[in-house]
């Protein structure tokens, strides 16, 4: 259980606090920054927590913040807190937009309402944005008038104590829509000769949901690892699958070099928004839930199969010591020819001390940016089954030692492929039941995918 | 029209707001004028002013009284500032905190829960006596409270009472009100009336039967669990894995109920729903159930690797203590924590430390890959990293344990050196060392070592860590026969003896005794003076002292060449391991701060905070912090006693085997205190702590060094 909660400016030095418990003396705070930068001369391993005289300082850096909880006991939940800060940072990123030293001193009342109501003693309590924004009122600046004129509209609303504790009751909307995003992020380690050595599919569905009343909701999905997992074969819904699978050719995507057949690719760790009935899940296989107002992950997943690279880059780097140094790329875009990839980035290191960059290439554009030390290759379309090539030529100061240029980062690539899930997962259907109000409602999905945030090509 | 008019009137005078007046007597001044103006909304803005103030670390408690005259209003946000700054400057004016009381009282029966709560949470929260003595009604009504959201806030509030007076909490008898809130119908409230019993518990057992309160609320918590929010159901699951099953049945019962939990997308619902599991899964009948349930658990610590780095690391350190239990729970995961290029330091050197124990030792292409991936590791740019991998690839060697296999780490170990820089020389040399003693026979491989090692000009100045520096003169003293310009190292070694570690100087002490016979010159007698004249360290002196005599006992032959041919035994694995109470203990305690620095929580632990709490009064702070120093300056003396001086993490991790490495070595100091053959124990210890040896190999070295001793007994008598 957390003691207190500091928000410190990039120093460490506090802005902002609420003491949960009367456990810590009221100066161990001003502890942190001396042993934060303490820390940081010793070695450059920083860890999140430091213990100094029998305080926990746990810390997570947010913007140009320390978001700082200190606890006493070694009992204390760790895993707990660090959650609960990260969660926290979410809500107020939905109050204040960007949260940073500037907004929180700027708003300083809201920052403390929100304190009092998400934690209690050290014990976090709500944290559902949408029930928040109920009874904590957005403005800092309010009329007197008009907190007289609803004398009563602040209280907590009676849900938040329910078992459905992410919705209030009441909720209208003219015209009733959900929308489903599926987007995948791909994460990859490849090798520069084409090696993959890790490749994994990060899934997310989002949901938007503009529905009225208090609608359950269904989904369907094609996913083959919760059907073929633990249901049998002869399950018609499954076989209809196939044949719609294998219809849609996912085979470009899907390596069979690994010997892995299609059926055998499950979703792994499954994980689900707290409104999904898990039980539910647990026995039968079907996802209901009734929904949050407005945005939330229903669920996300992550799949463990060898995937053929997606954009592969083909890089060649000759180094001419003392002088210069050539940079050839030539990209490939291995999906479907109806795909295209939108928004590529590739990024690729340059030594620090490079200069003088010139540039040959086909598509696209290309610059040099020396605050991170590489050169930035834009392609705003890139169609399935294209290959684009680009040379670079960049001078070193003629003065070098004798080591070799440090440029030991990876090439970076960056894309969109919409339209297209990696995995193959497909949702079949989203049933919409409000059972008082029986409207006619609208779902609506969309698929996508994208790199997460390590797709990268070592350089060796 | 006089009601309109009488409106409008009204109207702008809450709306009106003055502009502070610039006075000279200064900023406190204004915020007082602005706390007493006529105007509501003028008196709004000085009250955010004056919190802002407060904020911003200034001293406004003077204006106490002032802002007090504010408390009794309508407007939620207005009340809520005062209360906020009545909580943190109450204790600086006690006297005048009686005038607030009765708003408190007031408040805490007002239409509006929000209010209510506000009330009761405040006073609850308030360190004054005279607040507390009226707290009864008002706390006693909460608990019974219609609302659910006002008694799951009233049930902390007992738990905060008691903090601040045990003695009055007992008096008005609201723990039992708090224990039955455990059979609330609201599964918040059970949740919090958990967590404030934990609280009270962890302060004073006596109060609380909080154990048997957990067995015999077990089926509502289950209930619950399912029907509450994310941080309930932590609660409530770190309350169940309190719960002893009574047998196989019913735990196989809270695996079934709670497995769902782990596809929960809170991280720390994951780690506790794993926690309740592992407890339960001891006592259920295993078979393919349980295998099926370790896949669970399994994919469900993969999927922690997919959240902020923060709560990777504590994973990372759970998965640790984890594996160490079931090391065949994630073995075809290896590839989930290779390392990304933009993870944290501290998350790489955690993963590096997972990879090693996680790699399958009966699996070549499994160990090659990790071995490739390690090397590339090596040649990143963060000196730690890069450190902790080269330490990482003769880990990996000797878990291998093949000869090929040893014989690439090498050629990858000669790689690196030959391209890297001299930062990396210590770690090499200690993981080229560490190889050779894992296989001492091998003849080609430590005449290639060697002679790499002994291209070095100076070692004396190109290593920097005594660990590496003891390493490199071992190896000496181990294949002198290897080393061309032998003297002239041990000389420059020599040379700078007074200026060297103890265990540095331990280590040359031996090795040149060793060497005695090839070593030219007067070398002996250098280093035996010097060790005896030069140095403060009992240690060494002692050592000297002994070694002196043995060698010039007359007929001491046979004693001697058995000194000088002892080798150091041979090591099976360089990985930490926990030892088994240890790991119980911190199987248990999943997800906690103790699980992070591998320090478990025990009884004594507990026993000194509760101590510590019950010293109260106005120096309560003072009081603790001195205990606290006190206490961390004992942990400090612990800590100087350990022989390897690694950095604090190893240091915590190494914590429990170190004491566990202090009393071996005291039983072996005491059995050959009075005997000259205590050389051999001290040389053979000494060098096992220069090589960090696990538990394991200190057991076989305590074996070895008896058996030696009572030969030595023998020869002696």
């Amino acid at each position: 259980m957390s003691s207190a909660v500091y928000f410190c400016d990039n120093k460490g030095k506090p802005i902002l606090s609420r003491r949960y418990k009367d456990d810590i003396p009221l100066n161990a705070i001003d502890k942190f920054q001396v042993v934060l930068s303490d820390l940081e001369e010793e070695s450059s391993v920083i860890p999140p927590c430091i213990t100094h005289n029998g305080i926990q300082y746990l810390f997570i850096q947010h913007n140009d913040l320390y978001i700082v909880s200190l606890a006493t006991s070694l009992a204390t939940n760790i895993a707990e807190i660090f959650t609960f800060l990260h969660k926290m940072m979410d809500i107020l990123g939905e109050y204040l937009k960007t949260v940073e030293e500037e907004s929180i001193r700027d708003n300083f009342v809201i920052v403390y309402e929100l304190l009092d109501e998400m934690m209690d003693f050290g014990i976090p309590q709500i944290t559902e944005t949408k029930m928040l924004k109920k009874y904590i009122t957005q403005k800092s600046f309010k009329l007197v008038r008009a907190a007289k004129k609803k004398r009563n509209a602040a209280r907590p609303p009676s849900e938040l104590t329910n078992s459905v504790s992410w919705r209030a009751e009441g909720i209208k909307y003219k015209k009733n829509e959900a929308f489903l995003d599926i987007i995948e992020s791909i994460n990859m380690l490849m090798t520069q000769n084409g090696k993959v050595l890790r490749s994994e599919i990060l899934g997310s569905v989002k949901v938007k949901s503009r529905l009225s009343g208090m609608p359950d909701l269904k989904l369907g999905i094609n996913d083959r690892g919760i059907f073929t997992k633990y249901l049998d074969g002869n399950n018609i819904g499954v076989n209809l699958e196939e044949s719609e699978l294998s219809s849609k050719g996912n085979e470009s995507s899907i390596t069979s070099s690994s010997g892995k057949t299609k059926t055998n690719i499950e979703l792994e760790d499954l994980k689900f928004h707290q409104c999904v009935r898990l039980s539910k899940f647990e026995n039968e296989k079907i996802i209901t839930f009734i929904p949050p107002d407005g945005e939330f992950e229903l669920m996300n997943y992550r799949l463990n199969t060898m995937i053929k690279p997606l954009i592969w880059c083909d890089m060649k780097v000759k180094v001419h010591s003392k002088s210069r140094i050539e940079i050839f790329c030539n990209a490939k875009a291995q999906i479907k020819k109806k795909s295209v990839a939108t928004n590529v980035e590739i990024i690729i290191p340059v030594p620090e001390d490079a200069d003088t960059p010139t540039f040959k290439y086909s598509h696209g554009k290309i610059k040099w940016v020396p605050e991170q030390n590489a050169i930035v290759w834009k392609i705003h379309t890139f169609p399935g089954g294209k290959e684009y090539g680009m040379s670079a030529e960049l001078l070193l100061p003629s003065i070098n030692n004798e080591e070799e240029p440090k440029f030991k980062r990876p090439v970076q690539v960056k894309f969109q492929i919409p339209y297209f899930t990696t995995s193959g997962i497909q949702v079949r259907y989203l049933k919409i039941n409000e059972p008082k109000l029986q409207y006619k409602s609208y779902p609506w999905v969309r698929y996508i995918t994208q790199n997460g945030d390590d797709y990268t090509i070592r350089l060796s | 029209m006089a009601p309109l008019d009488k409106k409008i009137k009204k109207f702008l005078k809450n709306s009106i707001r003055i502009a502070p007046k610039i006075s000279d007597k200064g900023e406190l001044a204004e915020l007082r004028t602005g706390l007493v103006s006529q105007y509501p909304q003028t008196r709004k803005d000085a009250i955010k002013q004056t919190i802002k103030q407060m904020t911003l670390g200034k001293d406004v408690s003077t204006l106490f009284p002032d802002v007090l005259k504010n408390i009794a209003t309508n407007d939620i946000e207005q009340k809520k500032l005062v209360y906020l700054y009545v909580m943190n400057y109450a204790e600086i004016h006690p006297e005048l905190c009686i005038l607030v009381v009765n708003t408190f009282v007031t408040d805490a029966q007002d239409p509006n829960p929000l209010i209510r709560c506000m009330a009761i949470r405040t006073m609850s929260m308030i360190r004054v006596d005279k607040i507390l003595e009226y707290i009864e009604t008002p706390l006693r009504k909460t608990l019974q409270d219609d609302n659910p959201y006002v008694r799951k806030t009233a049930v902390i509030c007992v738990a905060k009472l008691f903090q601040l007076n045990k003695d009055l909490c007992i008096e008005l008898g609201v723990l039992e009100d708090l224990s039955n809130a455990l059979g609330d119908t609201n599964p918040m409230v059970i949740a919090n009336a958990i967590a404030s019993l934990t609280e009270i518990y962890n302060l004073d057992e006596s109060v609380v039967p909080l154990p048997t309160l957990i067995q015999s609320h077990f089926d509502q918590f289950l209930n619950a669990l399912n029907e509450c929010t994310e941080w309930a159901r932590i609660t409530i699951l770190t309350a169940l894995s309190e719960y002893r099953a009574v047998d196989s049945l019913e735990a196989q019962n809270i695996i079934d109920r709670v497995t769902a939990h782990l596809q929960h997308v809170n991280p720390a619902v994951v780690l506790a729903t794993i926690k309740v599991i592992i407890k339960n899964l001891g006592i259920i009948d295993g078979g393919q159930n349980s295998d099926l349930i370790m896949k669970k658990i399994s994919s469900a610590l993969v999927s922690l690797m997919s959240t902020p780095p923060e709560l990777q690391y504590v994973a990372l350190k759970n998965i640790r203590i984890i594996l160490e239990k079931y090391p065949e729970i994630l073995t075809k995961e290896l590839r989930i924590f290779y390392i990304k290029f933009n993870d944290p330091l501290y998350v790489k050197l955690e993963k590096v430390e997972i990879l090693i124990r996680l790699v399958d030792p009966s699996n070549l292409k499994q160990c090659t890959l990790l071995l490739n991936e390690l090397k590339e590791y090596s040649m990143e740019l963060e000196p730690e990293f890069v450190s902790r991998c080269i330490l990482g690839l003769s880990q990996l060697g000797i878990k291998y344990s093949d000869e090929r296999f040893i014989q690439k780490v090498l050629d990858i170990l000669v790689e690196l050196l030959e391209s890297g820089q001299d930062s990396i020389k210590d770690d090499c040399c200690i993981a080229l060392c560490n190889l050779l003693r894992h296989c001492p026979t091998n003849a080609s491989m430590s005449k290639n070592v060697c002679s790499l090692l002994n291209a070095w000009t100076s070692p004396v100045t190109l290593l920097q860590q005594d660990s590496a520096k003891c390493n490199y003169i071992w190896l000496m003293g181990e294949y002198p026969q290897h080393f061309s310009t032998l003297n002239d190292k041990i000389d420059e070694f020599v040379e700078n003896f007074s200026a060297e570690s103890t265990l540095t100087q331990i280590l040359l002490l031996i090795t040149v005794v060793k060497l005695h016979n090839t070593l030219k010159g007067s070398v002996l007698q250098t280093v035996l003076e010097c060790a005896t004249h030069e140095t403060s360290e009992v240690d060494v002196r002692d050592m000297a002292m002994i070694y002196w005599r043995c060698l010039s006992i007359d007929d001491s032959s046979a004693l001697v060449s058995q000194l000088c041919n002892l080798h150091a035994p041979v090591i099976n694995s360089t990985i930490d391991t926990f030892s088994p109470e240890v790991l119980e203990k911190l199987l248990s305690q999943l997800g906690t701060i103790s699980s992070i620095y591998f320090k478990p929580m025990d009884d004594s632990m507990r026993k000194q905070l509760q101590h510590q709490n019950i010293i109260k009064g106005k120096h309560f702070d003072e009081l603790q912090s001195l205990a606290k120093n006190e206490l961390e300056s004992k942990n400090n003396d612990d800590i100087l006693l350990d022989f390897d001086s690694e950095s604090v993490n190893q240091n915590t991790s190494g914590q429990n085997q170190n004491n566990n490495l202090l009393s071996d070595l005291d039983d072996l100091f005491d059995f050959g205190a009075t005997s000259s053959s205590n050389n051999n124990q001290r040389s053979e210890t000494a060098t096992e702590d220069m090589n960090k040896l696990s538990l394991n190999n200190t057991d076989s070295s305590k074996l070895n060094a008896t058996s030696l001793n009572t030969d030595d007994l023998l020869n002696l008598f």
